[in-house]
């Protein structure tokens, strides 16, 4: 290619448009953020609710959140580092972890609006399809699935969270093409292998093998799950335990932290017209006092 | 070729998006609620193409008279010969904006009833009726010196100079 200098003239600036914030950031999908949220005119201010799953790379958040001209409210939230909270202290980004996420939600939402006798959803977790049956005095609480700007290919940890809120009682509509497990040529879902998933069987196989074949590999990449004596076998009672926990105390704890008085500043406070004139003055001066100085130099050389 | 009288005839530039203002449109329009009996503004958006009302419409006011999944009906005045015909189009929320017209008298209205209530509670009557401006009251000017000027008698020899 030739040595081209790239040149963007002032009229390509003075042409620009921004794209939102948001997708400058690369955060938001604008095109499904208006399908999502656009609500029914005739349904007035009926909240619709999204059911918005985030990962981070060791984090994962599920909330419920209804749209505003204000802003999104959120209604209940979890994040997978509330999870040592019911016994579960690694694995916290895997499919199984996305589970538990997101019936943990499922079950706050449910408590918070005390909808949590009438929809149990479902408490033995097997990897098949569950829809939550309307019961007789309330509706199921309905929320949409918001995936952000992941892939939706199947197995993804999304989806695990999504059978997590089903089985806790949420009324999202879904299929279960993309669940893992599910067979492209049968077109079926093996419960089974979903299952498998749920309880991290594929994390317990791949330790097996790796206990077999690379022992040094497995003490390097299971540390934690070695420094806490879990052993494969012991993964589906461990998270068995997990689920039944969540079940019993899903109410979010409030943290007792005092937010930091003065706010933490990461950039550098903007100057006032003032301040600015008198750092150009200071400059000025040194400059000339060097020069001045410059000038003594040459003339006491000359 | 002859003229063409199309439905979006002559839109060229009334239905075109502002200067940098392409692409997808704010969220807001779409989190908006509208009531049965609000007035509206008919404003088109040439990013979405359903639902948009014929170009004479955009610039009107009119009141919502019904309200579906994803439009809104509008009531709006149109004259057609000698009479104005009430016109009933529906409109898909993009093209509408909720109008101001009647917030100065509303407010105006509410000002209104809370002085009045006040006024009763002090035992008198006063007059809530708005007044158009009067004529400005006198004054004295300030800084004003006062230079005397007086006319010169015709000087015909002076005048003549320049030739006769």
């Amino acid at each position: 290619m030739a040595f081209v200098k790239t040149h963007k003239s002032k009229a390509y600036f003075k042409r620009f448009q921004v794209k939102y914030k948001r997708r400058r950031e690369g955060k938001t999908d604008y095109r499904a953020r208006i399908r999502l949220i656009n609500q029914d005119k005739n349904k007035y201010n009926t909240p619709k609710y999204r059911f918005v799953v985030r990962f981070t790379n060791k984090d994962i958040t599920a909330q419920i959140i209804s749209a505003s001209i204000a802003g999104d409210l959120v209604l209940a939230s979890a994040y997978s580092h509330e999870l040592p909270r019911y016994g579960l202290e690694v694995g916290l980004t895997n499919y199984a972890a996305a589970y538990c996420t997101g019936l943990l939600v499922a079950r706050r939402v449910l408590k918070m609006l005390e909808m949590d006798d009438e929809y149990q959803g479902n408490i033995e977790a097997t990897g098949e399809d569950f829809s939550v049956e309307p019961a007789e005095s309330r509706r199921p609480f309905r929320a949409l699935l918001d995936v952000g700007l992941v892939r939706t290919t199947t197995g993804n940890r999304v989806f695990g969270a999504l059978k997590g809120a089903l089985d806790g009682g949420l009324d999202i509509p879904h299929s279960d093409k993309r669940f893992a497990g599910f067979k492209k040529d049968e077109k079926q879902l093996d419960a089974e292998v979903h299952r498998n998933y749920i309880f991290g069987g594929h994390v317990a196989s791949y330790m097996k093998t790796l206990m077999e074949d690379e022992p040094e590999k497995y003490q390097a990449h299971f540390s934690e799950y070695i420094k806490r004596g879990i052993e494969p076998d012991d993964m589906e009672e461990m998270y068995k335990k997990v689920h039944a926990a969540i079940r019993a105390d899903p109410t979010a704890i409030k943290s007792t932290k005092q937010p930091p008085k003065e706010r933490k500043r990461f950039n550098l406070k903007k100057l006032t017209y003032e301040e600015r004139k008198a750092k150009l003055i200071e400059r000025l001066n040194a400059l000339n006092a060097s020069a001045s100085a410059d000038a003594d130099e040459d003339e006491d050389e000359d | 070729m002859p003229a063409g009288h199309g439905l979006r005839a002559r839109t060229r530039d009334l239905f075109s998006r502002p200067f940098r203002k392409k692409g997808y449109i704010p969220l807001t329009t779409y989190l908006r609620t509208y009531r049965i009996g609000d007035y509206v503004d008919i404003k088109v958006n040439g990013a979405v193409h359903k639902g948009m009302p014929h170009k004479f419409y955009h610039g009107r006011t009119g009141r919502v008279w019904n309200v579906t999944k994803r439009a809104i009906g509008v009531e709006i005045n149109k004259q057609v010969g000698n009479r104005i015909i009430k016109k009933r189009i529906h409109v898909r929320v993009e093209h509408v904006q909720p109008s101001r017209c009647q917030e100065d008298f509303r407010s105006r209205v509410k000002k209104n009833d809370q002085l009045k209530a006040e006024a009763k509670a002090r035992g008198e009557i006063i007059s809530t009726k708005r007044r158009p401006e009067g004529p400005k009251p006198g004054f004295m000017v300030e800084g004003a010196t006062l230079e005397t000027v007086t006319p010169i008698p015709y000087d015909v020899v002076n005048d003549l100079k320049g030739g006769y």
